[in-house]
Parts: structure tokens; sequence; C-alpha cells
């Protein structure tokens, strides 16, 4: 037996690099999909039957000698292909099951096509010449690269599936008749839960308490957070580090540990079912957070300005309205675009402090579509979209401006 | 011929099967709801039976409507059926539901729960948990000893009763403490903040005049509407504050801590939320930070497009996307038509806590995307064009320079995420509230701690118990954040 020359060592073609990992992803990917298949109560000869053609695939790849691995490797994959095939014959040929047979077939005919290349063949005959491994290293240098974007495309795909899907599905439900969960997607289109939902009192009804509570939250938290973001970010006072402390420290707690009592302290002050509790509570758990996000701002613009301005004789309210402020409006505008969200989506504390319909935020309204019993998946569906598309146009547009907000608030506190 | 023998002998065979697929069914129980009101929350069924060796237990079905079968009600409780033989009667208003057969309290089996004896006729039962007010509709259904109805559960005619709270509804609580505590707290800080401020005019620091009037409004809020009420959270684990006591709780000590100790199914549910909250930790960190790298990569065509799709988990509301999911798990649901089944995901314990891991792991994933993606793009890339240079290995490259200064990031952001994951109310409430029932009273098979005292709270009422559990529940994340943190210092100190 001889002993791989140096070049055979250094050099191994690309195809062979890629299907090294791409069959190893492939038994994976089987193995999960043999797991769906005990759930569908389906046959399991064929899933496991592939996943063995897989991996022996993968043992006998070559290794750059000339034996028995090549054809070996070669037989197995078009096993695997024509078990693919067959698999997809004998089943109900959904897109699952394409998309199943497809993660056997694809890597299968790989296998075969790309060992029956002249210069994979060569190599696994075990040439392994200067030129010839000099020459394929320089084509490695081109192919590698191409074959990791198209596997990395293909992995990010799969995700962008399980990420899009919901959403195609929630926007079927929407515009298919009836109250059904099920149906093909695009079968049938119709209007009639929008306009049931537009036309009926409660929609409207919710959307006012969220944009009351929203708007109110955000207005009420700035005027809290923007004048001591400031006083943090400009001023040495004494109780300034223990002040900070404290509001490092409440965003510590959890939620729970506020929850009854705040429902209690409530109840006895008789907030319970009004706006009012809500932004008076959404206003003192969204402060830490913006206290710390726009001290970092202010942080960033330069004090000379404001010492320029005291020189023209501003006192210090003047210096805060005419020339910190107008500086940091993106930066305040962030925040209160942070709190505007959080007050829009929260759930839990509205659930909790209003019972009625009449005083629903859009988030309990929502979920009160879809009870234990007679749900209204349609109506439901058609309302999600209408609040989600505002939320979403948001956030797609700030996301760096939030995230870095977000970071800089949690990741400091 | 053989043909009729081969029939003769199959009917032979099959009549016995027959006999008992079509013995006679039970008659319905007739339940009617008595005129007295057993207590605050409470209705009484009298339930008129007749006996049958075949029933092996009653169940109590209950919901807001009228309905004919039980796949539209639920079920309050299961009454065993047994021989009293050698057991003893409870004292009256012993048991959480209090039951009497012909009269007389009913016999207790080993555990002290109620049972009825198989030979009476009549029994009653003070339901307990109804919503006052309300009307609620009941049914009785006699099950077999292997489970199955022995009525048919889609002919059921449930009858209507209620409970209402008005002759029960206490005194609008006493506020008068509460305001105290609040006015004393805003003027207790007004003069602190007036203190602070005449120390600093003392030492000379005139440029910060203003500075205790700026924070001022935060810090009273803060105070009064942060710390005030955890401090009355936590006074109120230690009284008997409940729905009937508002206002004129008493101290009762320790009691709650016992009450929460005791409770069936504690260290399942303490289990189950640690399982949760670790394994969505896991799965944010570890696919957060995959995509992270994915989408890091230089000149990747569509970055914008996978970026923006990726993140909407994160911007859609939780609330819609955890809504939906349970749309789509339903059995005429997308992922059921996807696969060609019609499996109910939510009705199995293990289906249905695997199935709101896997959704809450969805809603995760971007926010961990995004903040690992932040940490990556301020590493310096000279770093990686020397690694580079020196032959180092894209995985060696990751493992040695990625993962050690992404550190800094990881650390706090897992830590905040697991906080997170321990209290995310939305997902669990919105997919199951908790559900497949386990037993009543105790928490649900996909319960974690925060919906299981959501329901202690707000669906029985019982604050003070609550407050213990919210106590308890702060507890374990001190620990198991100082442990974290502890463990995290020490691999950094020894790297």
């Amino acid at each position: 037996m001889s002993r791989p020359s140096l070049a055979a060592r250094w050099y191994v073609p690309a195809e062979i690099q890629a299907l090294r990992l791409w069959l190893s992803v492939a038994v994976l990917v089987n193995l999960l999909i043999m797991a769906l298949d005990v759930v569908r109560d389906g046959k399991l000869w064929p899933s496991l039957l592939g996943i063995a053609l897989l991996a022996l695939g993968r043992l006998s790849l070559p290794d750059g000698q000339a034996n028995w691995k090549k054809p070996v490797a070669q037989l197995l994959g078009a096993g695997g292909v024509a078990l693919g095939l067959f698999a997809l014959a004998i089943s109900p040929r959904l897109l699952y099951d394409v998309w199943s047979v497809a993660w056997l077939v694809v890597p299968c005919l790989l296998l075969v096509a790309w060992l029956s290349r002249p210069r994979v063949a060569d190599w696994a005959g075990g040439r392994s010449d200067r030129e010839f491994a000099e020459r394929g290293l320089a084509r490695n240098k081109e192919s590698m690269p191409r074959l990791d974007v198209v596997a990395l495309h293909l992995a990010l795909l799969h995700g962008l599936a399980v990420v899009i899907v919901p959403v195609i599905w929630i926007v079927d439900v929407a515009v298919s008749p009836g109250n059904v969960l099920g149906g093909a997607i695009g079968d049938a289109f119709t209007l009639e839960h929008f306009t049931a939902v537009l036309s009926g009192d409660s929609f409207w009804t919710w959307t006012r308490n969220s944009l009351v509570v929203a708007a109110g939250t955000t207005v009420f938290g700035l005027a809290l957070a923007v004048p001591a973001g400031y006083a943090f970010s400009r001023y040495q006072f004494s109780g300034r580090k223990e002040s900070m402390f404290l509001f490092m420290l409440v965003q510590m707690f959890p939620g729970i540990i506020i929850l009854v009592p705040y429902f209690m302290v409530m109840k006895t002050l008789g907030l319970l079912n009004t706006s009012i509790g809500l932004i008076i509570v959404y206003s003192v758990t969204a402060l830490p957070l913006g206290v710390w996000m726009l001290k970092g701002f202010f942080d960033t613009v330069p004090r000379a300005l404001e010492e320029a301005a005291v020189l023209d004789g501003c006192n210090q309210f003047e210096v805060f309205f005419r020339v910190v402020l107008p500086l940091s409006l993106p930066a305040v505008a962030i925040t209160a675009l942070f709190s505007f969200l959080a007050a829009w989506n929260e759930f839990l504390l509205a659930l909790v402090f209003n019972t009625s319909n009449e005083q629903y935020t859009l988030p309990v309204g929502l979920a009160s579509m879809i009870p234990a019993t007679g749900q209204q998946w349609g109506d439901f569906a058609a309302a999600s979209i209408i609040v989600s598309i505002p939320v979403v146009v948001l956030f797609v547009f700030f996301q760096r401006a939030l995230i870095q907000g977000l970071s800089a608030g949690s990741v400091k506190g | 011929m053989r043909v009729l023998r081969l029939w003769a002998a199959v009917t032979l065979l099959a009549l016995p099967i027959m006999a008992q697929a079509q013995a006679q069914p039970q008659t319905q129980p007739r339940v009617s709801v008595a005129d007295t009101e057993p207590g605050y929350r409470q209705i009484q069924i009298d339930v008129a039976v007749s006996p049958d060796p075949r029933v092996a237990a009653y169940e109590i079905w209950f919901a807001e409507n009228s309905f004919s079968s039980t796949r539209d009600a639920l079920l309050h409780s299961r009454i065993a059926v047994m021989d009293v033989d050698g057991l003893e009667r409870g004292a009256p208003g012993e048991n959480y539901d209090y039951c009497q057969v012909d009269g007389l309290p009913a016999y207790l089996d080993a555990d002290g729960n109620a049972v009825i004896d198989r030979n009476a006729a009549r029994w009653s039962c003070a339901l307990t948990g109804m919503v006052p007010g309300r009307d609620t509709w009941i049914a009785v259904v006699p099950v077999s000893a292997d489970g199955l109805a022995l009525v048919d559960v889609d002919g059921l005619q449930p009858v209507s009763g209620r409970t209402d709270a008005s002759d029960e509804r206490t005194p609008p609580p006493d506020t008068r403490p509460v305001l105290y505590a609040l006015g004393s707290i805003i003027l207790s800080t007004i003069v602190l903040l007036v203190f602070l401020r005449q120390r600093d005019a003392r030492k000379g620091r005139t440029r910060s005049r203003l500075a205790h009037v700026y924070v001022a409004p935060a810090v009273i809020g803060l105070i009064t509407l942060t710390f005030y009420p955890i401090l009355y959270g936590i006074g109120l684990a230690f009284t008997d504050a409940d729905q009937s006591h508002l206002g004129d709780e008493a101290w009762v000590g320790l009691k709650n801590f016992v009450t929460v100790f005791a409770s069936p199914g504690m260290w399942r549910v303490t289990g189950f939320t640690l399982v949760w909250a670790i394994a969505n930790t896991a799965a944010h960190v570890f696919f957060g930070l995959l995509l992270a790298l994915a989408l890091n990569r230089a000149g990747l065509t569509g970055k914008t497009v996978y970026r923006t799709v990726f993140l909407l988990p994160w911007a859609i509301p939780g609330y819609i996307s955890v809504l939906a999911w349970n749309g789509m798990l339903q059995p005429e649901g997308l992922v059921n038509g996807v696969l060609g089944t019609s499996i109910d995901f939510l009705a199995g314990a293990d289906s249905a806590r695997l199935v709101v891991i896997l959704v809450n792991i969805w809603l995760g994933i971007p926010f961990m995307m995004m903040t690992l993606s932040g940490a990556l793009q301020a590493l310096s890339a000279d770093m990686f064009e020397a690694a580079e240079v020196d032959g180092v290995s894209r995985w060696d490259q990751f493992r040695y320079l990625t993962l050690p200064n992404l550190k800094s990031t990881m650390v706090p952001v897992s830590l905040l995420g697991f906080i997170w994951s321990f209290n995310s109310f939305n997902t669990i409430y919105l997919m199951t509230r908790g559900n497949p029932y386990v037993g009543f009273g105790e928490p649900g098979a996909t319960d974690i701690l925060i919906t299981y005292v959501f329901s202690v709270a707000f669906e029985y009422g019982q604050y003070g118990v609550a407050a213990a559990w919210s106590v308890l529940i702060f507890l374990m994340l001190v620990v198991f954040s100082w442990l974290y943190l502890k463990k995290t210092r020490a691999t950094e100190a020894s790297a």
C-alpha cells in the first residue's frame, strides 16, 4: 500500500470537500425527516434506508488513493436516487414530500455526478503529481467560495421559509371565506373579514384605547426620562451614583414580582379599567431603559456647544431647551418610538388591569377573538394584519437605531 | 356451505363483542342546581344517577355557554365511585370540593378526596372556582374504569347555574393606608433630594444647581411605582390577601410559603420552567449566532432581504405570532396540512411542551441575531485578516477569535434572555393557557411558573399565595443569575 504523496495530502478537490460536509448535513436532516415520518405514521424503512445510503456514501468518499471507494460511493449514490424517486412515487406528493425526497436525491445526485468529473476521477484514481495538484489548488480557490455561498443560501432559504410561512398563512386565513384554518394557500379570495373587523365597534374601541395608552405612555414617560437622562449625562451631584444604580437595579427585577402588587395598588387606587392606570405603569416600567438610552445619547452631544450658549447668556433651562434638545431630537424620537411600541404590544399588564371589552387594548382584544371555543380565525387574521403592518414598517425602518438603543440599555443594565 | 359455516362462526364469535358494544348505555345523570349558595364562587349541584357497577367515576364538565359535547366544555373535577366499606366520612367544609351523599358528608379515600358510594342514587357537590355573576353550564358524565364515558358525550344536556358575587362583594377597600404610604414616600424622597441639593451647595458645586430638580420626577416615579410595589408584594406574601380579603388582610406568617411548598405539582412546574428557560436561551443563542455569522459574510447577495425577513418574528407583535402559531398547530391547521396529518399537537402533554418551546424559540432568535451581529461587526477585521494570512482555518478562527471576543456580549445577553424566557408569559398563555389539564388547582402540563402564578392570583384569587410564589421566583432568579455570573467569571479568569 502506498502512502499518500505530499500532493495528495495537500490537495483535495473542492467537490470532495463539499461532499464531506453536505452528506453529513444531509444525514442529520434525514434523521429529522425520519422523526417527522414517525409523527406522520408513515413507513419508516425508506427514510432509514436513505440515511444508511447517505451515511455509507459519506464513509466511502474517495481519499485520493486508488481503491474500491469511488465505484462503491457512486453505486450508493445511484441507489439513493432510485430510492428517493420510488419514495416520491408512493407518497401523497405534498410539497413536504418533495422537500424531504429532495434532501435524499440531491446529495446522492451530486455524489454520482461529481465523482465522475474527470479531475475528481483522476484524483480518486490516485493521481498526485505536482502539476496536477497545483492546478487543482488554483481551481479550488475559485470554486470553493462559490460552493460555500450556495450552501449558505440553501441554509438561509430554509430559515427564510420557517419565518415567512406563518406570515403567508395568516394572510391566507384573512382572505379565505368563512372561518377556516386549513385549505390550500391562495385557493379563494374575499375581503369579508376585513370589512367585518373594520365595520365592527370593538376593533375601533381597542384601537382608540391602545392609541391613548401608547401616546400617553410616550409623552409621560419622556417627560420623566429626558430631564433625568440629561442630568445623569451632564452633572456631578450628590446621589448621582446611587440613583443610577437604582435605575439599573429595577431592570433586573422580573415583571412577575411587581404584577400582583401593581394590581393591588391599582385596585385600591381605583385605577383598574382605566387608561390612566396603564399609562402610569407602562411609563414607569419603560423608565429605566429610557433614562439609560437618553443618557447615552446626551453623552454624545458636545459640551462645548452648551458652554458657548452659557457664555452667550443662556440660563440652564434655555441651554437645555434651545441647544441640547434640538440636537438630540433624533435620539429622543427613537426613545419615544421605543416606549410607544412597548405600550402598543404589551399584553400581560393590560390583561390583568382591564377586564371589560370597553377598556381592552388591541393585544387583549385580539386575543379575546381566540377563546377556548368559538374562535374567529378569519377576523383575527384580518385584524392582526391591520395592526401589524404599521408596527412592522416602523420596526424595519428604524431597525438599526432600535437595536442600538436596546443593546445600549440592556447590556449596560 | 363452507361460506355459511364461516359466517356462522364469525357471528358467534362477534356476538359477545357486539353485545358488549351495544350494552345498555347509562342513563344520563340528572343534574339540578340548588338555590342555596354554598359560598363565594361556588355552585351547588344535586345529581340523580342510576347506580351501575360499571361506573368508576363521575366527571363534572362546565362551560360558559350551553354545550352538548364535552369538547366544548372544561373538566371541573372527577369524583371516584367505590365501595365505601372501611372509609370515613369527611367533616363538613373540610374538603375543597365539598360533596354530600344522601344528605351526609361524602366518604373520603386514603388521599382525603371525596368518593361516592357505589349504591348512592343521589349526591350533591359544591363546585368551587365558578365565575360570579355569570351563567355556568354544568353536566355530569359517568365514566367506566378504563376512562370511557358511559353516556353519549355529544348529546349532553347541561343545566345552568350561577353564583352571584353581589351578596358576597366586600365593601370597597380602605385606600387610606396605601395613600398614606405613597404620600410619605414621595415626601421623604423630596426631603432627601433637598438635603442632597443642600450638601452640594455647601460643597460649592454650583454648576449642578438644577440637577436634583431634573431627576426628581423620574426618581419619585421609580420609588413610588416600582420599589413600593415590590416591598408591598413582599409584605403581601405574609398575609391572607385574597379576593374576599382586600384592604383588611391579616398577617399569617409563613403560611403562604407552606402552601406553596405543599402544593401539588410545585416541583414539576419549577422543573419545566427551568427546562423551558434553558432550552430557549440555548437555542436562541445558538441559532442567533449562526444567523449572525451567516449574515456577517462580506458580499453575500440579498443580505438586506434576509436580515429584514429574519427580523419579522421580532417586529410582528409577539401575541399575534403566538396566536398565529396556535392556529397553525390546530388539527386542521397549516402544519398538519403540510405534513398531511391531523394531529392535535397541543393535546398531549409532551407534544404540547415541545411545541410551545419550539414556538418560543422561533420568537426569540431575531433579538439574539441582531445583538450578536452588532457585536460581530464591532470585532476588528484586521484580526481576521491576520489569521487568514497565517492560514488559520475557518473553524479555528471562530473557536479562538470570534467566540472569546463575543463573550463580553454573550454572557450578559444570554442571562437577559434566560430571565426573559423565564418570565415569558404570552407564549404559554396564548398557546395553551397551561393546558393539557392535570388536576384542579394544579399547574397544567405546560404551565411555567409565571403563568401558574397568574392563575393562582387572577383565576383562583389567592393574592397572598401568588405573592409568595413571586418572592420565591425572584429568589430563584437571583440565585441563578449569581451562579451563572460566578461561573462565567471563573472561566474568564482561568482562560
